[in-house]
């Protein structure tokens, strides 16, 4: 279980703070969403809840992060990243400069936790077919699309088998069908009893995965909740959140007087 | 009248003001077979020797880690560099930049590309070093690597007969079986 209890967060050299008393708590096995306007602190809150901030970003931190009961203060860098991983936006920044192949560049995780090379390879074999990279393995990693960069950073940060995961704006550079790869990935991950959050503008796919969604604006949780409750909320708009097609879809009938209990059951059966 | 490092006293033959001694001549042949040594060794390891895979022995064989990342990251991060250069100057020739012509022309065209190419190499580095210990960089210790650098019976022989030719080498260098020069 990863809590983050009262957290206050500035960044080095601003007067201003970014985040405001703010509670979060991730379940094992639980993907919940994190969606909010541009500027409300969603990335903020990704380093904040993952330790990097303040323990690499600098800045000051008000409240604790805890993660399966220890208080994450206290922990080495490399003894959180075997706790909770965290992705960044850009692929590019992802990438560790060094591996000359995909396999190497998914293997370097694992390889730095010390693993014996046996273990390495089974991890990095695991990350590569939960993301479908076999026909990558070989390829220089400079040289990937935007999609398939995306993907591999995923992959990379799988094979390191954290036991929380928080994926800010993972899906930016995917089509469609790398978007349901990668919810694919996220769930059979919460199935081993890893705990996810996932920072997205695309609610179609937190519609998908997620148990939970969180909203923030300005630095506060301002809603918080079920999925469906969430997104089926009127605030959401005027927020700056468009909530996901199903609820668009299920709100629009509703509207033109279709029975609420009718479009419920066709939409569940439509999902499968 | 010898002009050049060594004195001589025997003559070997004249051109103008200058004598070619035996003693001078015995120099500059050592000399000349001495750079010859050292650069055929340099030239020969520098075409034998993939940077990469050197660099990966030698953490195999005790380097530290950390040593070995920023090796290869400078390797890695040529080509990328150059890549990041060649985006930019198209973007700027887009926008009117000659990028041709005189030589004059090409120093002025080369000033705006200076700038985009190394800022956008330095904003990435924070968030680059974040993403590089989320994946456990700054463990201490030693990492079993996966890489292995193929070293066949027959290398090993012929690397074996080296060192025992320079120890060999030095060995008769110290009783004076090889003198040194004078
Ligand atoms: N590295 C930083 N240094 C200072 N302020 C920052 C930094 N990153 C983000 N901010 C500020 O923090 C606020 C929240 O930003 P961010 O967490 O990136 O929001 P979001 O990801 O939801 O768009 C913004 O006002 C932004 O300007
Ligand atoms: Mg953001």
């Amino acid at each position: 279980m990863l809590l983050l209890e009262g957290a206050t967060y500035r960044y080095a050299g601003y007067a201003t703070e970014v985040l405001h008393d703010v509670d979060l708590r991730l379940d094992d096995g639980e993907i919940v969403g994190l969606v909010g306007p541009n500027e409300a602190g969603k990335s903020t809150l990704c380093l904040v809840a993952s330790g990097l901030a303040p323990a690499s970003v600098g800045g000051s931190l008000k409240g604790t992060l805890t993660l399966d009961g220890t208080p994450a203060a206290g922990l080495e860098t490399h003894e959180l990243a075997q706790r909770v991983v965290v992705g960044f936006q850009n692929p590019n920044t992802q990438r560790s400069g060094i591996a000359a192949t995909v396999f190497e560049e998914i293997a370097i995780g694992p390889m730095n936790l010390g693993l014996p090379v046996t273990e390495t390879v089974a991890r990095t074999r695991e990350a590569i077919a939960r993301l479908r990279l076999e026909h990558l393995v070989e390829r220089d990693p400079q040289r990937l699309s935007g999609g398939q960069a995306q993907l591999v950073g995923i992959a990379a940060l799988l094979a390191m088998r954290p036991r929380h995961v928080i994926l800010d704006e993972p899906t930016a550079q995917l089509d469609p069908a790398g978007t349901h790869l990668v919810g694919e990935a996220l769930r059979a991950l919460a199935g081993t009893g890893a705990s996810l959050l996932i920072a997205e503008h695309k609610t179609d796919l937190l519609d998908e995965v997620c148990g939970r969604i969180i909203v923030i604006d300005g630095g506060r949780i301002v809603l918080d909740g079920p999925t469906a409750a969430v997104f089926d909320d009127p605030r959401l708009a005027e927020l700056g959140v468009e909530p996901p097609a199903r609820a668009r879809l299920s709100r629009a009938l509703v509207e033109r007087g279709v029975d609420p209990a009718v479009v419920g059951q066709a939409i569940a059966s439509a999902a499968g | 009248m010898s002009v050049f490092t060594r004195a001589g006293t025997t003559v070997l033959f004249t051109i103008g003001p200058f004598d070619a001694t035996l003693q001078g001549v015995d120099f500059a042949g050592q000399t000349l077979v001495r750079l010859l040594a050292i650069s055929t060794a340099i030239g020969l390891f520098g075409l034998t020797t993939e940077p990469r895979s050197f660099v990966l022995d030698l953490e195999r064989r005790g380097l530290s880690p950390r040593f070995a990342f920023v090796a290869l990251a400078t390797l890695e991060a040529v080509p990328a560099m150059v890549e990041r250069a060649s985006v930019i100057a198209s973007a700027q020739r887009a926008r009117g930049l000659d990028t041709e012509g005189s030589i004059r022309a090409r120093l002025r065209g080369l000033l705006p590309l200076v700038g985009p190419v190394i800022l956008s190499s330095l904003t990435e580095v924070e968030e680059r070093s974040l993403a590089l210990e989320v994946r456990a960089f700054g463990k201490p210790g030693r990492r079993q690597l996966l890489w292995r650098i193929p070293d066949s019976g027959a290398q090993l022989a012929v690397r074996s007969l080296l060192m025992l030719a320079l120890v060999a080498a030095i060995a008769g260098r110290l009783t004076g079986t090889f003198p040194a020069l004078p």
